[in-house]
């Protein structure tokens, strides 16, 4: 028989004690309810409508099996420290979901709910991607160790910058300046965001201009160069255009903008880079616009999970030292869920839930803004070798200009890895073992002086919650 | 002319060398050495010194292989390498002798 009328979303969607099934997929909302809105109908509603329920019983609902498609709600706990907030784990099966799909996980576990009047502010803060799930994935078109065989560079953190100023240069100053940051020991330099296809610099000259200086940056030093070729445009078929040129002339990576591009498009590049081995850098304007706020959004980790599973060699994950906002631990969370195979939960980093990758390439985090060689030791101590540590301004702002500026970077990177690698405390010792290297380095020696006393010292905005155990 | 990693520090002494090979034996890497006498960018393949020593944990026997190397291959860079046969990849490398540097 069919009830007509409206039930409450707790009647069906909130079980508490359902245990989850290795295949679900599992997500961690950060929940406060309007007022004199119980929590568990609250996150049962966020269960419900992003699953199969709707704000009425419907007839059609009796010529399904909701047992089987249903998400439910199988935990609450409130946030410490917190009034009328609460962690809502909710269950989704597998089924809900389509193959090889980040914008259909969009759109049922981030779509309508995030809207919902009953709720005051919702926020995803962990998405557990089963491994079942995983596998659907292409995941990252080449991978870490693909990309360090291909470019013959092991052993360090890789070195980029982005060119400066962001808008305004000619195509033919602009490869200037790369080919000056390239020739002084960068491994890369980058577009800015905001730089596509301009009256001031069309995106084919600038391709052109920027590979002759990559080209001779090469011959000039042995080493391999690049430069991350923004192909981010007004539509996928101009993206696709983009790409295949700079395949054309020799590059052997090309840059995009994920979030601004939309997930579809991304798909679309990320898998035309696997055809045409071609490294894809991910840059992650919007970000903050989604990700930052405790109360509500989309926590960054779960956009970095996306990406990963979408495909991408690179990707800007925050500094913690720099200019731009990221929590320490937060951070470290995050660059743990691009690079390894499996990342078990881990409160203090505000990873709810473990991650296994199975055999999903890896991403290189991507440090960038606002740092200078000072910061370096706790660059290399935080993100290890696989990362690439980008310089801008703390290369081009060089008293000596921007090939001394990217020597600088670069005796910099080496002395620390040398030292670390002799069992040496970056924490510790890290100035003592910059002034060091700067005895044999002018370079580094104008660059230590130059930004000696530069420091970013605000709290973050947004922090893990520190959960008892 | 640039060799990628530590090539922008001064020549390695000896017993930096020696830190350098007992930091890639602690992580239980593959120690390889490979040698070149025309060092190019887009070339993977430099010339095996022997097969990776697999079993050696003993940071003079490496040494002492890389000095066997520079003897029997005068003027030619040589490089050394830490693999990893989990992640099946190099993660470490680095040119250890430079003719041109005199090491």
């Amino acid at each position: 028989m069919f009830e007509a009328g409206v039930r409450e979303y707790r009647e069906v969607y909130w079980t508490p004690g359902y245990q989850p099934r290795e295949t679900d997929v599992l997500a961690a909302f950060r929940l406060i309810p309007q007022p004199g809105v119980a929590p568990e109908e609250a996150a049962a509603a966020v269960a419900a409508e992003s699953s199969t329920a709707t704000w009425t019983t419907v007839w059609t609902d009796r010529l399904t099996t909701l047992e089987r498609y249903k998400a439910r709600v199988y935990d609450i706990e409130p946030v410490p420290g917190r009034e009328n907030q609460y962690l809502a784990y909710i269950a989704y099966p597998l089924e809900l979901f389509e193959e090889g799909s980040v914008t259909s996980m969009m759109a049922s576990i981030t779509g309508n709910v995030f809207g919902f009047k009953a709720i005051r502010a919702l926020r995803l803060e962990d998405l557990r991607i089963p491994v079942a799930y995983v596998t659907t994935f292409q995941g990252p078109p080449n991978g870490i160790q693909v990309e360090r065989d291909k470019l013959n560079k092991y052993g360090r953190p890789l070195l980029g910058a982005t060119l400066k100023p962001k808008l305004g240069l000619s195509a033919r100053n602009y490869g200037r300046a790369c080919f000056e940051l390239l020739r002084g020991g960068l491994d890369f330099t980058k577009d800015d965001e905001n730089i596509t296809s301009q009256p001031f610099m069309r995106w084919g000259d600038r391709f052109q201009f920027v590979m002759e200086a990559v080209r001779k940056a090469e011959e000039e030093t042995g080493e391999r160069k690049g430069h991350y070729l923004n192909v981010t445009a007004p539509d996928c078929e101009q993206m696709l255009e983009r790409a295949e040129f700079a395949r054309e002339i020799g590059s052997p990576i090309i840059m995009h903008d994920f979030l601004v591009g939309g997930f579809a498009a991304h798909a679309t590049l990320s898998r035309w880079c696997r055809r045409n081995g071609m490294l894809l850098h991910v840059h992650r304007a919007l970000h903050a616009v989604i990700d930052r706020q405790k109360d509500h959004g989309i926590h960054f980790r779960v956009l970095a999970k996306w990406l990963r599973l979408a495909g991408g060699d690179h990707l800007h994950t925050g500094t913690v030292v720099g200019k731009l906002e990221g929590d320490r631990e937060a951070t470290i969370g995050v660059v743990d869920l691009l690079r390894e195979g499996f990342v078990p939960a881990d409160r203090s980093r505000g990873i709810y839930f473990d991650q296994e990758w199975a055999s999903l390439p890896a991403v290189l985090p991507a440090a960038s803004g606002g740092i200078h060689v000072w910061h370096m030791p706790a660059l290399v101590e935080i993100f290890g070798d696989d990362s690439v540590l980008q310089f801008g301004g703390g290369s081009a702002g060089h008293p000596q200009g921007s090939r001394a500026g990217a020597t600088a970077n670069r005796v910099a990177l080496e002395a620390c890895v040398q030292a670390r690698n002799e069992g040496r405390d970056l924490t510790a010792e890290g100035p003592e073992i910059l002034k060091r290297a700067a005895g044999q380095s002018p370079e580094l020696a104008a660059a230590l002086d130059t930004w000696r006393e530069i420091r970013f010292d605000f709290e973050a905005v947004d922090t893990p919650d520190v959960m008892p155990a | 002319m640039r060799l990628e990693t530590f090539s922008y520090l001064p020549g390695m002494s000896a017993e930096q060398l020696a830190q350098q090979i007992r930091s890639i034996l602690r992580r239980h890497l593959v120690v390889g050495i490979e040698f070149s006498t025309s060092p190019d960018p887009y070339d993977h393949y430099w010339t095996m010194w022997k097969i990776p020593l697999f079993d050696t944990d003993d940071p003079a026997a490496v040494l002492a292989e890389l000095d066997a190397c520079r003897q029997a291959n005068p003027g030619a860079y040589v490089k050394i390498n830490g693999y990893d046969p989990v992640r099946q990849g190099q993660v470490v490398s680095f040119v250890a002798s430079q003719p041109e540097r005199g090491s």
